[in-house]
């Protein structure tokens, strides 16, 4: 999955609005762009989506702050 | 001279007693009580150099970070009361809370400059505009840098106060559409400290985590109930907050005893807090209140996490702490409401019928409460105060104060409280307060926007999501994400609907209002909507 593809979904499905404008390296949590309700539909669409488990203990902090640390992270898991 | 009796004197004292042990922690770091006393004196003196009087209000505008405490007792001894002003607030909302309570200092961090260049911006040059303490120059105000701060001299000011003076005003959501700050002395906070640090048999070894933010007032039974005990608050970073497991991994880690929050992060914590991989064995005792926990869910927690006692705590922000309930344990399949239990020392309960009068045994009335923790009143709100408060002679002798809480409860026949929901439109989303009338107010605020109705949904973990619809002005056309940011500008983001659907026509209810009822439930069938 892409960085665009990630914040697309951001966008549309969380933010209900495409033309947010969201930075690779932008903190998605500081800047209240996520709430803890979103990160959790986040992780269900990527895992619909990838068709991986994203074990909870995964779901923190320096793995989520922003659509670059998403991106990597989910490098780790598709290998 | 200031009295014993007052807020800071605790952290003052342990300062003496014992200036090494950990009063403040964040991100791994750690402040002492001997450091934090020196940077409040510090703070103190620079606010009495830039001419705060008694009673000033000072806002307290930044993340968690180990400013905090110094900001918070700082003010205290210079004899100011300290607002918090949400750091997640949109700036509208700031300027608001700045001029309701005439706010002519600020203690802020570099990281809120954004935030206050813009606030410059929309005064301009302006009478509102207050002094700055914690960061470099901005412009439009006088600011006092942290490299100035530290040139100050860390000795007690003199600052003449007693504790009928007041300590904080805490703002909430208002239903006229904006927000309303309750006053609170020291004499009451101290009351609402104590009651922490009985109850919870709080020693200078715990550590006490502070997960809800500042300008909601679980936050000061975290700063003021540990700091009477000598023991040190644990702050958590919002970022983790969002993050069940990132959050137990924090208790985990610094060993966290003691935490006082929502039933929304206990129950998140549970489902993806990745217990299987934690050692919580330093967690003693968990205070939850806000909003009604779940039974299944908390009966599940409870099984987790055997050592930990949980109390159900109950009280507006207006009289906080005012009744509380030890659960013991929850059989299984038993779905009843926890009890919110019986009055804590120090408070008194009058449950009053439709008319005014007392109620007996198993009748709904509304919850009223006459409490040593009692706000002073709102700010500024004369015919507010009217209403939400009333004189009565209590137990037949003097007259004393009474709170309306709004709430609706019934005594059982074993005098447990039970809450049964509310006499006004207030809604509680993920332990916040929220005023429904206030965010319709926000969304018909929108010059398009000809009629709003606001309700509430289950969020599926044990909270509710606000959702709106609105109708438009005739031939008027707008987009459901422009009416979003334009509510974003004006309410917290808790307050903001999680979604917004443009409709035609409302359904109405037989007497022509909205029926928000109906609304609910098409937007989700499985809904019970509470009462109007």
């Amino acid at each position: 999955m892409t960085i665009d593809e990630i914040r697309q979904y951001i966008q549309r499905e969380l933010l209900l609005d495409e033309t947010a404008v969201i930075e690779p390296d932008q903190d998605l949590l500081l800047s209240e762009t996520l709430d803890s309700l979103s990160v959790t539909r986040l992780v269900q669409h990527l895992e619909s989506q990838l068709g991986v488990t994203i074990p909870p203990e995964d779901v923190t902090l320096e793995n989520f702050s922003s659509l670059q640390a998403i991106h990597a992270y989910l490098g780790t898991t598709e290998a | 001279m200031q009295t014993g009796f007052l807020i800071h004197s605790a952290v003052q004292a342990w300062a003496r007693k014992t200036p090494d042990a950990p009063a403040m922690v964040f991100g791994g770091e750690m402040q002492s009580y001997g450091e934090l006393w020196a940077a409040s004196e510090r703070l103190a003196a620079a606010l009495l150099a830039n001419g705060l009087q008694r009673s000033d209000r000072v806002g307290v505008f930044m993340r968690k970070g180990l400013e905090l405490g110094p900001a918070i007792y700082g003010t205290l001894l210079a004899g100011g009361a300290f607002v918090p002003l949400d750091p997640a607030v949109p700036v509208e909302r700031l300027e608001f809370m700045l001029r309701d309570c005439g706010i002519r200092h600020v203690v802020t961090t570099e990281a809120m400059r954004p935030v206050l260049q813009a606030l410059a911006e929309r005064t301009g040059e302006d009478e509102v505009a207050p002094t700055l303490y914690g960061v470099e120059g901005v412009p439009g105000f006088t600011s006092v840098s942290p490299g100035d701060l530290a040139q100050e001299p860390a000795a007690a000011p003199a600052a003449w106060i007693t504790d009928q003076d007041l300590a904080y005003i805490m703002y909430t959501s208002g239903s006229t559409g904006e927000p309303k700050g309750m006053m609170h002395s020291h004499r009451g906070s101290l009351s609402y400290a104590r009651w922490g640090l009985q109850h919870v048999g709080l020693t200078p070894e715990d550590r006490v985590a502070s997960h809800a933010p500042l300008h909601f007032d679980l936050s000061i039974f975290d700063f003021f109930s540990t700091s009477q005990a000598g023991g040190a608050v644990v702050l958590v970073p919002e970022a983790v907050t969002k993050f069940p497991a990132s959050w137990t991994e924090l208790v985990e880690k610094e060993r966290v005893s003691v935490v006082f929050t929502v039933p929304f992060t206990l129950i998140e914590m549970l489902e993806r807090g990745a217990l299987d991989q934690r050692n919580l064995s330093s967690l003693r005792w968990i205070l939850f209140g806000g909003e009604a926990f779940p039974p299944k869910h908390l009966r599940a927690l409870m099984e987790r996490l055997p050592q930990v006692k949980f109390t159900n705590v109950y009280g507006p922000a207006e009289a906080p702490s005012c009744t509380c309930h030890d659960v013991q344990s929850i059989a299984v399949g038993d779905e009843s409401p926890i009890s919110i239990g019986t009055v804590s020392v120090g408070s008194d309960d009058l449950i009053l019928g439709e008319d005014d009068e007392p109620v007996g045994v198993g009748t709904t009335g509304e919850l009223c409460i006459r409490s040593t923790t009692l706000t002073l009143g709102y700010w500024n709100r004369p015919e507010l105060n009217k209403r939400a408060f009333f004189t009565r002679p209590s137990l037949g002798h003097f007259p004393d104060v009474y709170f309306r809480t709004g709430d609706l409860v019934a005594r059982g026949e074993d005098g447990q409280l039970s809450f049964l929901g509310r006499k006004d439109r207030m809604v509680k989303t993920r332990g916040h307060r929220v005023e429904l009338d206030e965010v319709e107010a926000a969304l018909a605020s929108h010059p398009s926007v000809f009629e709003a109705a606001t309700f509430t949904v289950p969020d599926g973990s044990g909270s509710r999501s606000i959702l709106a619809a609105v109708s438009l002005v005739g031939g008027r056309a707008l987009a459901s994400a422009a009416l979003r940011q334009h509510v974003r500008d004006k309410l917290p983001p808790y307050a903001v609907p999680r979604e917004i659907t443009i409709i035609d026509d409302f359904p109405r209810t037989t007497s022509g209002k909205i029926d928000r009822r109906q609304l609910a439930q098409a937007s989700d069938p499985s809904t019970d909507v509470p009462r109007p």
